[in-house]
């Protein structure tokens, strides 16, 4: 039997996931349930791209919700102010991240490790401040005051995927399969990205600056493009985001919401292939159940964090495998002493 | 005249408070490699502790600085003992200990707004009055705040550069190993490092809340300006994140008088981006040969 290599092999964990998710409304038809696995989709893209960025390309960045909120806000602004429709404004609003992070990838990127980190953040928190500060309307819409970039309050009640009037009841189903697509997509490109060409020349960074750059692969460079497809996919699941919630606003910059994405990719393994997807579910169901042991969401993110950095840096995504491949060696020496 | 003075007692004040920080942040970078994104924290548990005590036993200002010290001092030290003396010396230490420190920022936020709630407070450790300089109107408060922020920049310096045990954590600074070799017991000025950054932190939680409100958010702001005087003055230079503290306070004042307030710190954070872009290693900070 040939083998597969990498790429090929998690393209087909990949498809296989998908095609998963894509039979699951047969089982599962509450509507709530539905709206749950439709957040952890989302979620799931956020951290799955933040995970390429930092564990893969080694940018540590936190504007990632910076760029999911560009996607949200894009979009938001495209449908309210100019009319266009849901299905352009999308990919408008991922783009626009994509030109951001490319921007503010040039700007910081000159710099490395702990710089990185602070000026990113800085810049989230400094869009965050104005958005929130701002008071000026732009338009009235309803006879309200709508500011430029919503204000405090935010955008809400534009149009979303326009199900309802086609499917009446079962409009969720078309917000899933939506959502879906645009979950497959990201994680099909990521895939590629990391088992690809460019994901080996973020291995060589990683590993070793001095040599990757000596021969052609300049850190700044890769480290940019990374930065810029990241934003393009995280802003693709901020666009989607409000188009199911019909709802973007300034608690997207909130700093509970980057940990808990934060905590997602950490629990799930950094620098691994399927752990964020692993992160995002454990930590959702962790999150949904500490909301209702009294509401300590917070409390548990944070311990989590730090109980995951300390103990386990790489994650559950590194315990599998090195579980996988403990079994495997069990399994191997078990057959040689069965011969003899 | 009068602007320029209102500017300048503005932008001192705030530059005290910033000093005291940012100080304290540069201090743990330059020694430990870490950055402490539960800096802001420690400013707010130190606030909070002073008001309790103040609360139940009417304590005087200078009493209610002591308490916040020791507070700040205290949360620091068990910061080390529980979480950062495991991390020490593993891989990634500079990105993962950023990530534990950020969940430790968040678990201390909950625990505050559990016990305290969300309602801001005033500080009672207060100096009411006013008084005037020239034409400009200046409170008591805002010479306090930058009294103990001097005096406490001063008694730091004192101790890093006069005293056995500042030259200690300048040499663990310089060299951790061949400060080790020389028989500096680095565990000891670790911990001495992370009080006495967490002291300071405590202060100037305090100062803060005299000119605003208590509350279980209100170390944030104050830790991103602390975040980019650091960077700007490069990270681990304590004496450039002291003085950068001050340049970058006045410029926030100035352009927070002619433009408004809200345009107060993204100017600061444009003006930081154009001197990285110059001299990325920052203001005062050293070019480094690194060996790759």
């Amino acid at each position: 039997m040939k083998r597969f290599d990498d790429l090929h092999r998690h393209l087909l964990i990949g498809l296989a996931i998908i095609a998963l998710f894509a039979l699951l409304p047969l089982v599962l038809t509450q509507r709530y349930l539905l709206g749950e696995v439709v957040v952890f989709f989302i979620w799931a893209m956020v951290a799955t791209n933040w995970n390429l960025l930092m564990g893969h390309a080694g940018v540590f960045s936190l504007a990632q919700m910076l760029f999911f909120a560009v996607g949200a806000y894009g979009m938001a602004m495209g449908v309210t102010f100019t009319g266009m429709s849901i299905w352009v404004a999308i990919p408008v609003a991922a783009i626009s991240s994509a030109f951001l992070a490319l921007v503010i990838g040039m700007a910081c990127l000159r710099l490395t490790g702990a710089y990185v980190a602070l000026l990113t953040y800085a810049i989230a928190e400094m869009v965050h401040i104005l958005i929130i500060t701002d008071t000026e309307c732009f338009t009235m819409v309803r006879n309200n005051c709508q500011q430029l970039f919503g204000g405090a309050t935010g955008f809400s009640r534009f149009d979303d995927f326009g199900f309802r009037p086609l499917l009446k009841g079962n409009w969720i189903l078309g917000n899933y399969y939506t959502v879906l697509a645009a979950f497959g997509l990201t994680i099909l490109s990521v895939v590629c990205i990391i088992h690809g060409r460019l994901g080996l020349a973020f291995r060589a960074i990683r590993d070793n600056v001095g040599y990757a750059s000596s021969r052609g692969i300049d850190r700044k460079t890769y480290q940019i493009a990374a930065f810029a497809l990241s934003a393009l996919l995280t802003g693709l699941a901020g666009g989607v985001y409000a188009a199911h919630y019909r709802f973007a606003g300034p608690s997207l910059f909130e700093f509970s919401t980057l940990m808990f994405i934060l905590s997602m990719v950490v629990v799930g393994g950094l620098g691994s292939t399927w752990g964020p997807l692993i992160g995002t579910g454990i930590m959702m169901i962790v999150v949904e159940l500490s909301k209702e042991m009294g509401d300590a969401r917070n409390l548990v993110l944070g311990l989590a964090l730090i109980v995951f950095v300390v103990l386990m840096p790489r994650g559950l995504a590194h315990l599998s495998t090195t579980f996988a491949r403990r079994l495997n060696r069990a399994g191997r020496s078990g057959k040689k002493k069965s011969e003899p | 005249m009068d602007v320029l003075s209102q500017i300048l007692i503005t932008g001192l004040t705030l530059g005290s408070m910033y000093a005291l920080a940012s100080v304290g942040l540069s201090l743990i970078y330059g020694t430990l490699g870490m950055f402490n994104m539960a800096h802001g924290l420690f400013m707010t548990i130190g606030a909070y502790a002073s008001y309790s005590v103040a609360m139940a036993f009417g304590i005087p200002l200078i009493v209610g600085i002591l308490v916040a010290m020791a507070t700040g001092a205290l949360i620091g030290m068990l910061t080390h003992l529980l979480m950062v003396r495991f991390m020490l010396g593993t891989a990634d230490f500079g990105t993962n200990i950023l990530v534990a420190t950020a969940g430790l920022g968040i678990l201390l936020e909950d625990l505050v707004l559990k016990v305290y709630g969300g309602y801001p407070y005033p500080q009672p450790l207060k100096v009411e009055g006013v008084t005037r300089i020239g034409n400009v109107t200046v409170t008591y408060q805002a010479l306090v705040v930058l009294a103990v922020a001097l005096v406490l920049i001063l008694g730091v310096a004192f101790l890093l550069l006069r005293t056995r045990f500042g030259r200690a954590i300048r040499a663990t600074a310089m060299n951790r190993e061949s400060a080790m070799l020389m028989g500096v017991k680095a565990d000891t000025v670790f911990l001495q490092v992370m009080a006495l950054a967490g002291m300071l932190a405590g202060v100037a939680g305090l100062m803060i809340s005299t000119q605003a409100t208590l509350s279980p958010q209100m170390g944030g702001d104050p830790l991103l300006k602390a975040f980019v005087i650091c960077v700007v003055a490069g990270l681990g230079n304590v004496w450039g994140a002291g003085l950068c503290a001050f340049g970058l306070a006045l410029i926030e004042a100035a352009i927070g008088y002619y433009f408004g307030v809200r345009f107060g710190f993204p100017a600061m954070l444009m003006l930081v981006i154009l001197v990285l872009v110059w001299r990325p290693q920052g203001l005062f900070g050293r070019e480094t040969v690194v060996r790759l």
